[in-house]
């Protein structure tokens, strides 16, 4: 496999690294030993979004984990986009892919580690393609205004992904190979040991991809092409350690993860094929926590401390970008009962990020502390939520932002709920958006979003085999002072809070699940519309305003059928996304695009272990489609999978 | 159920490859008027030419696309007409699209190029081509438009202005000098030091040719003007901006060699004998306008000028008599940006 990507790196980080995994991988080599003939096979419930009663009045889903195991060996792009509302703006196979959520922007949904938001503070936004699904042991959506229970700034929401232990006396190794078209390796290792007082989780991810797929080019010729994608590679590894140490009234524990990605980045369509563009994210997060119960009472505290590196080269345009973001976070949450059926929760955030950039003038930092204060209450069938929070940013104190929730529950013992939040919901600007030279705007105030939501949800037993789910919201969002880069006084753009947007939309879905002996069947079906205008703007004879945004679908939709009996199992997943005007005067548009996935298994146990092993159709009907202009997506592609997994 | 199939067998043909074109009336004019190559969005690959003629007094867009069934590319910088053809240089596409400059068919594309600007014909077999990011001057052979060979300038190039044997190359970005070339034998023979960032150029009606200096984006010098003897490369005149906010661009002189033009908060003009810059402007844009680049008729002394507005919204191409009076305001495309015009002698 040929790789552009430089190798004259600094590998001292690389080194301190591995001496850590080694260190804490010691105890998993005494365990392996005693792996017997008993196996456990981890029941896989088969059914999509399962709802969280919390917070009060909000909407949560988590996807569910016969999903996430299918998504083992990809990224998180792939299976946010095709299994949730979220659209997904993507470069196509290993290029950046970043969240549009509700019809807001990237740097308007955070992503969160264990409740401890990773978005680049340089970029304020995520790269969702960096993040590989094997990883994480749950994915929890907070929509709109829920997602001020976990931090601020998520103005469309915050996707939280959880690495967790579970609390049992076993030792479990599985190996997670996979290959695919295009050159595609992967592979994922996990060690688990412990007991109802001691966790250790070891788990190592490597990707290898060529990326180097066929697609059809109608843009260089009236009579379509073939072509081959080119300067594509992909090259990723990374591993997450945890420990855990439960005490009764308290559990402490300690995470780091690495990962290391370089890529070549390929071309659009219309531009020279081979500018040797690559870039290089390298990231080490570590998180220390403890949680302390007693009674209904419990105090948490945790300390993260974040470097996150971003390179980026172009040799023909002779840029070499290099980005290095170090954050200090330390949270501290107490919650306390009032009365019998109320709760106070205070928690104080504070953050520190230190940039070191060419592209700034200087080393650059920026404190951050919040205070937020809230009160959950929950008697009989009424939950109530109320949030204050207050952000001091560069030692000036913002408008307070607030959020209130009120839940309903319309029949007693059966799971009918009513949900409405209202929230005001801050985000501070990124600091590239205030520093990066030229153009960025020290004075550039907050975006802040006023956000309105009411949902209905089901849960209902029809009898003893079939369940049936079904959830129905609607939202709006004024989203005022959103920052935006314009063209200023001289030959440089510049960063200004330009436009007020307004998004409206409806989310619905519906699952069914119907379990009987040795099968099981699912199947789900999801919609959402998206009205997100621009509204007011600074431009005279803007002829943007009431036009819908550029890259936002307003009709999307999946669907999903599961069923497995006995040791095979298959499911069937539909994505579809509507038009995407690429112009703001909505002139010009790609088109929708539908695609099907098709994944066959079969499990086998084998004494102390067993094997699943799956075989995954990717685009089925060899569906050309761009999710951004003039960059391709691959057609018909296929991915073998194999697990083995031994348990004791 | 049955509902439901019909609707996936309905989301199934409701699929997805042809993009919807902007598609535009193809009866363009073939009489006289001004090409505007629109720039579009970087790497949005919606760039875009149009065309104003008058003799309907009406703007065509999106022609390229019209005519060829494919999008010009990625961020077209200028054009150039020499005989039958017309040079579209298509900066992100490292490119030049050659089309009939009466039909715009498509006849020929040279590729490989790296990150084009401006192409300068030095005769009727050869053009010069400058560059953003390579530190090489692309020559050309205009017979079987093709790449011939590069003159190693050390430094990234702009602007060309060619007179007699000699070829004048702005080193723009983060440069101060004008390369002299020989274009008999494509060597350097000669650089003049300028002021900071030289980015257009001008001959005037005495062959001497005026050099506009922008100063830099950072804004730390002045902006200059400077006038250079083309016999024995040497500057003649300076003329320095009153601020380091002057960020002056896209100089243009009129068809009688006797009048600058130039943007600096607005439009300036500038009789070539004057003693001091202008310090009133001779149009200045309205609130809204963003003016980014000028073209003056050399028949009429017309002056068109672009509203590139926001940079993402479609542009607008203001066209003012000679006394400044506004005639016409017409939309283009995204960012419109320099100008080409095509003059019918005998219409």
């Amino acid at each position: 496999m040929r790789y552009v990507i430089s190798r004259n790196r600094d590998l001292h980080l690389k080194n301190i690294l591995f001496y850590i995994v080694i260190f804490f991988s010691l105890p998993l080599h005494a365990q392996l030993s005693i792996v017997n003939d008993t196996i456990k096979i981890k029941e896989v419930v088969i059914s999509r979004n399962k709802f969280s009663s919390d917070p009060e009045g909000y909407k949560k889903t988590i996807i569910d984990s016969s999903i996430l195991i299918n998504y083992s060996n990809r990224n998180l792009s792939d299976m946010i986009s095709e299994n949730t509302d979220i659209f997904i703006k993507s470069y196509g196979m290993g290029g950046t892919a970043t969240p549009a959520f509700r019809g807001t922007g990237a740097n308007h949904t955070l992503i969160d580690w264990n409740g401890i938001n990773i978005n680049s503070p340089m970029l304020g936004q995520s790269d969702l393609s960096l993040i590989p699904v094997g990883l994480i042991d749950d994915v929890q959506i907070y929509f709109g205004g829920a997602s001020m229970s976990l931090n601020d700034g998520g103005i469309g929401g915050t996707i939280n992904l959880e690495t967790k232990p579970e609390w049992k006396k076993e030792t479990l190794i599985s190996v997670n190979t996979g290959i695919g078209s295009f050159g595609q390796y992967t592979g994922l290792i996990k060690a688990k040991t412990g007991n109802y007082k001691f966790q250790t989780v070891t788990k190592g991810y490597f990707q290898n991809s060529e990326n180097n797929f066929r697609y059809l080019n109608s843009e260089i010729s009236s009579e379509p092409v073939w072509q081959t994608r080119t300067n594509n590679q992909l090259r990723q590894n990374g591993f997450i350690q945890e420990l855990y140490l439960n005490n009764e009234k308290s559990i402490t524990s300690a995470r780091i993860w690495y990962q290391n990605t370089e890529r070549n980045l390929p071309a659009s369509l219309l531009t020279e094929p081979n500018s040797g563009e690559r870039q290089l994210d390298e990231s080490l997060r570590t998180m220390l926590n403890y949680d302390a119960y007693r009674g209904r009472s419990n105090f948490s505290f945790t300390g993260s401390w974040m470097l996150s590196r971003l390179n980026y080269f172009n040799p023909l345009a002779l840029i070499d970008s290099r980005n290095l973001s170090e954050i200090l976070i330390l949270k501290a949450s107490l919650e306390n009962p009032i009365g019998k059926y109320a709760k106070l929760k205070v928690v104080i955030d504070e953050q520190s990020d230190i940039i070191t950039s060419n592209n700034y003038n200087h080393k650059t930092t920026r404190n951050t502390s919040t205070l937020t204060a809230s009160i959950e209450r929950k008697k009989e069938r009424f939950g109530t939520t109320i949030l204050v929070r207050e952000i001091l940013d560069k030692n000036t104190l913002l408008l307070p932002d607030f959020s209130s929730g009120i839940q309903f529950r319309i029949i007693d013992e059966k799971e009918y709920y009513i949900k409405a939040n209202v929230s005001r919901n801050s985000k501070i600007p990124s600091m590239n958006d205030m520093y990066w030279v030229p153009g960025g705007n020290p004075d550039l105030k907050n975006e802040y979003a006023l956000i309105y939501e009411i949902s209905y949800e089901m849960n209902l037993k029809i009898s003893d085999p079939l369940k049936i789910k079904y959830d129905l919201s609607v939202f709006r969002y004024n989203i005022k002072d959103m920052i935006q880069w314009h063209p200023g006084e001289y030959s440089y753009w510049t960063a200004d809070n330009i436009e007020n947007v307004n998004s409206t939309g409806a989310e619905t879905s519906l699952a069914l699940d119907y379990v009987l002996n040795n099968l099981n069947a699912s199947m789900k079906a999801g919609y959402s519309f998206t009205r997100a205008i621009a509204g007011g703007s600074k431009i005279e004879n803007d002829i943007s305003i009431g036009k819908q945004l550029m890259y936002i679908p307003e009709n999307q939709a999946n669907a999903s059928f599961r069923i497995g009996y006995k040791n095979v199992y298959s499911s069937w997943t539909a994505n579809f996304n509507g038009k995407r005007y690429i112009t703001v005067d909505n002139s010009n548009y790609l088109p929708g695009y539908f695609i099907n996935n098709f994944i066959a298994g079969i499990k086998f146990r084998l004494k102390s272990s067993s094997i699943d092993t799956n075989f995954n159709i990717d685009n089925l009907f060899n569906i050309n489609y761009q999710s951004i202009a003039y960059y391709p997506l691959p057609g018909r592609s296929y991915f073998l999978k194999i697990l083995v997994q031994f348990v004791k | 159920m049955k509902n439901l199939i019909k609707i996936v067998i309905l989301l199934l043909i409701v699929d997805s490859c042809a993009k919807i074109p902007n598609t535009q009336n193809l009866n363009y004019s073939l009489g006289g008027g001004v090409f505007v190559v629109n720039e579009g969005n970087f790497r949005g690959g919606n760039g875009s030419l149009s065309f104003y003629s008058y003799d309907s007094s009406k703007i065509y867009n999106d022609l390229f696309y019209s005519v060829n069934g494919r999008p010009l590319g990625d961020v077209p910088n200028s054009m150039a007409i020499k005989g039958d053809e017309a040079y579209i240089v298509v900066n992100n596409s490292g490119k030049i699209e050659i089309v009939d400059q009466a039909t715009l068919e498509s006849k020929s594309t040279i590729n490989g190029l790296i990150s084009p600007r401006n192409i300068s014909f030095i005769n009727d077999y050869k053009a010069y081509v400058s560059s953003l990011y390579s530190d090489s001057v692309t020559i050309i052979n205009l017979i079987d438009n093709s790449i011939t060979g590069y003159i190693n300038l050390r430094r990234t190039s702009e602007s060309i202005a060619v007179a007699g044997n000699k070829a004048f190359i702005s080193y723009w970005t983060e440069g101060k000098e004008i390369m002299v070339i020989n274009t008999l034998n494509d060597k350097v023979v000669d650089s003049i030091q300028v002021g900071i960032e030289p980015e257009s150029m001008a001959f005037d009606k005495y062959g001497m040719l005026w050099v506009l200096c922008n100063g830099g984006y950072t804004r730390q010098n002045y902006a200059e003007l400077i006038e250079i003897n083309t016999a024995s490369n040497s500057v003649e005149k300076t003329f320095v901006f009153p601020t380091k906010e002057d960020s002056p661009s896209c100089l243009k002189i009129d068809g009688t060699g006797q009048t600058l033009y130039y943007l600096d908060n607005g439009i300036r003009q500038m009789d070539i004998n004057a003693t001091d810059l202008p310090y009133v402007p001779f149009i200045l844009p309205e609130s809204g306008q963003y003016f980014y680049k000028i073209g003056i008729n050399p028949i009429n002394n017309d002056v068109f000028v672009t509203d590139a507005v926001d940079f993402v919204q479609q542009g607008y191409v203001l066209l003012y008599a000679e006394s400044g009076k506004l005639i016409s305001k017409l939309k283009a495309g995204i960012i419109p940006g320099s100008m080409c015009f095509k003059i019918i002698i005998n219409p």
